[in-house]
């Protein structure tokens, strides 16, 4: 590893400039051919994948920007969430944003840079910035519908909800430089054991500083109590954004998570440390999230509702790996995300095209859908049942893995809370199948996908079963993305 | 120490000795008109009293935040030349990056008729 390599940087600079070509290309084709736009987004998104895996492992900036395993993997979850993001956008980029698609498929691009410089930080700042990178596109993002009352009252609570949770997150940073001295992620674990071996404790600075920074990425994670922006964020937003902000900002949310906690306050994850154990408050939270996410989502009665709830309660389950802080938990986590993705954005696609073709995201419309549409019927069952984890779909390998790392690290009250709510979640989920193959209206709607949507869904669908039985691949991967922790 | 200090004195000295005497030649010299636009609080902008709910067009916002993205950049543009001898090339390409991006933003408002008054 040079301390110089600047070859690592390629795919975020060749994504920059891809999205800054994208703006210009829709000034340059007067905004004729909504079709291109989208299919060079997705080109674009390809492209970074395939240069990202030529130009990796690396340090630059003397150690604050990192291409390590953890990085690509979380990379790799970025870049396919844009994608298929895109990739389902087309049927609203042709009617609903007729004035403004090169900044709508521009500004996940850019968003999609800010998460992979995200991922890539192994310093306090660089991290910061990476998440404002990530969170300033998508608060646009959120209030594109600009005639909609809904879309707009999303993007201006995303706005203030965001605004508010940075502002505590770099309050957070700024004590924990303050304690240490260093914004060098690793350089400051090694101060604060230093600290800690010398006078036996640290001053009640490191609790308010990590609150702080628990409640700042809370706030991006929508974890239980920070989660109130969520559902109506995810309602009123366009629905590709929904998906988008659902699986790739809550997967940047999960790596700075991981960067700060796992790595740097790793030692202070144990029963020993009270009352500096982040692990006790973060496993309160998480359970807090599954119980309320779970619960509230079997109330709702609009699918992006229903799925913003459920995506709640997912983040709590991410959780009970991330409080497991060893190597398990740590791929546990990202395969949890890796699969998600798939059954997340899979999920969110078919309430995009429905909405397209309904405008409606009423769980009751769905009614039916078996008989005039049963190919989408079925997928739409699959992504449900795999994010309730039902074998041998990839949601139970991931819940299984988050259970047993969970387990191993003695959160034994955590897991039973999780099996206890994914038992609840079921219902909901079931709910849409049954409304789907058992209802006894009489079914009138049949939705015709755009071909890039359709290209997501399958994806998706082989993706998921694919994974769910052979989860080994992905596995390994994860595993060897954890080692860069030294636990 | 007197030797380093001693012109800072004599700038205070002389600027003290100019403002006063400019004070009072305009005093003793000036003509006096009271009342017009002598009473009002800017001599030739706007008017003070009015509706305060007053629409401006939304055109002056839009220029107005265009204006400050490249004003920002000039205040970047100063530190820059001034050290630019000592970063060299390497910091000679990072400002044609920064401009150039910016250039980029200000192709875009101008493709986009952001510009455009009417």
């Amino acid at each position: 590893m040079t301390d110089q390599n600047w070859s690592i940087l390629i795919p975020e600079i060749f994504l920059f400039i891809w999205a800054l070509f994208i703006f210009g290309l829709d000034l340059g084709i007067k905004r004729k051919n909504p079709k291109i736009l989208g299919y060079s987004a997705m080109a674009g998104l390809t492209i970074t994948g395939i240069l990202l895996a030529i130009f990796n492992g690396g340090i630059l900036f003397k150690g604050m920007f990192q291409s390590d395993q953890l990085a690509i993997f979380f990379k790799v979850i970025f870049i396919g969430s844009a994608f298929m993001a895109v990739g389902s956008s087309f049927d609203i980029a042709s009617e609903k944003i007729r004035h403004h698609r090169g900044e709508y498929y521009g500004l996940i691009l850019f968003s999609t840079v800010g998460m992979m410089f995200l991922s890539s930080a192994s310093e306090l700042i660089t991290l910061y910035i990476g998440m404002e990178l990530t969170t300033i596109p998508l608060y646009v993002l959120a209030a594109f519908y600009k005639d909609d009352k809904l879309s707009v009252e999303a993007g201006l609570k995303y706005l203030i909800v965001g605004a508010f949770s940075s502002a505590i997150l770099l309050y957070g940073l700024s004590l924990l430089y303050g304690l240490t001295g260093t914004t060098d992620i690793v350089t400051m674990k090694i101060n604060l054991s230093l600290v800690f071996l010398s006078y036996g404790k640290i001053g009640p600075g490191l609790i308010l500083a990590m609150i702080m920074v628990i409640a700042g990425i809370g706030f991006k994670l929508a974890l239980v109590p920070f989660h109130m922006w969520a559902p109506d964020v995810y309602q009123g937003a366009p629905t590709p954004i929904t998906a988008f902000l659902s699986v790739g900002s809550k997967a940047a949310g999960v790596v700075a998570f991981a960067r700060i906690f796992v790595n740097g306050l790793i030692a202070f994850a144990s029963d020993v440390m009270k009352p500096l154990d982040w692990g006790i408050i973060v496993a309160i939270l998480a359970a807090a999230a599954m119980i309320l996410g779970n619960i509230t989502a079997l109330r709702q009665r609009n699918i992006k509702r229903m799925l913003a709830y459920s995506s709640i309660a997912q983040i709590g389950y991410v959780m009970v790996g991330m409080v497991a802080a060893s190597e398990l938990g740590i791929a546990s986590v990202g395969y949890y995300m890796f699969i998600y993705l798939f059954a997340n954005m899979g999920a969110f696609t078919i309430a995009t095209i429905f909405n397209d073709k309904t405008g409606s995201d009423g769980i009751i419309s769905y009614s039916g859908l078996s008989k005039t549409s049963p190919i989408f019927a079925a997928y739409m069952s699959i992504f449900l049942l795999s994010l309730a984890g039902i074998p041998p779909l990839g949601g139970f390998a991931a819940k299984y893995l988050v259970f047993a790392a969970g387990i191993q690290a003695g959160y034994t009250w955590l897991v039973i809370v999780a099996l206890l709510t994914s038992v609840v979640s079921l219902y909901y989920y079931a709910n849409i199948i049954k409304t789907m193959y058992f209802s006894a209206e009489e079914p009138t709607i049949k939705i015709h996908p755009s071909f890039p949507a359709n290209l997501v869904l399958l994806i998706s669908v082989i993706g998921i079963i694919l994974f769910g039985i052979f989860p080994g691949p992905i596995l390994d991967w994860a595993l060897e993305s954890a080692k860069i922790f030294a636990f | 120490m007197f030797n380093t200090f001693f012109p800072i004195l004599v700038l205070i000295v002389l600027a003290t000795i100019i403002a006063i005497a400019m004070a009072t030649v305009s005093v003793i010299f000036g003509r006096r008109t009271k009342g017009g636009a002598k009473g009002e609080p800017y001599e030739s902008g706007i008017k003070p009293v009015g509706d305060t709910k007053e629409r401006i067009p939304v055109k002056f916002y839009l220029i107005a935040i265009l204006f400050i993205i490249f004003d920002i950049e000039v205040v970047f543009l100063y530190p820059w030349a001034v050290i630019y001898n000592k970063l060299g090339m390497f910091g000679f390409v990072e400002m044609l990056v920064f401009v150039v991006i910016l250039m980029v933003g200000y192709f875009y408002i101008l493709g986009k008729g952001a510009l455009k008054w009417d």
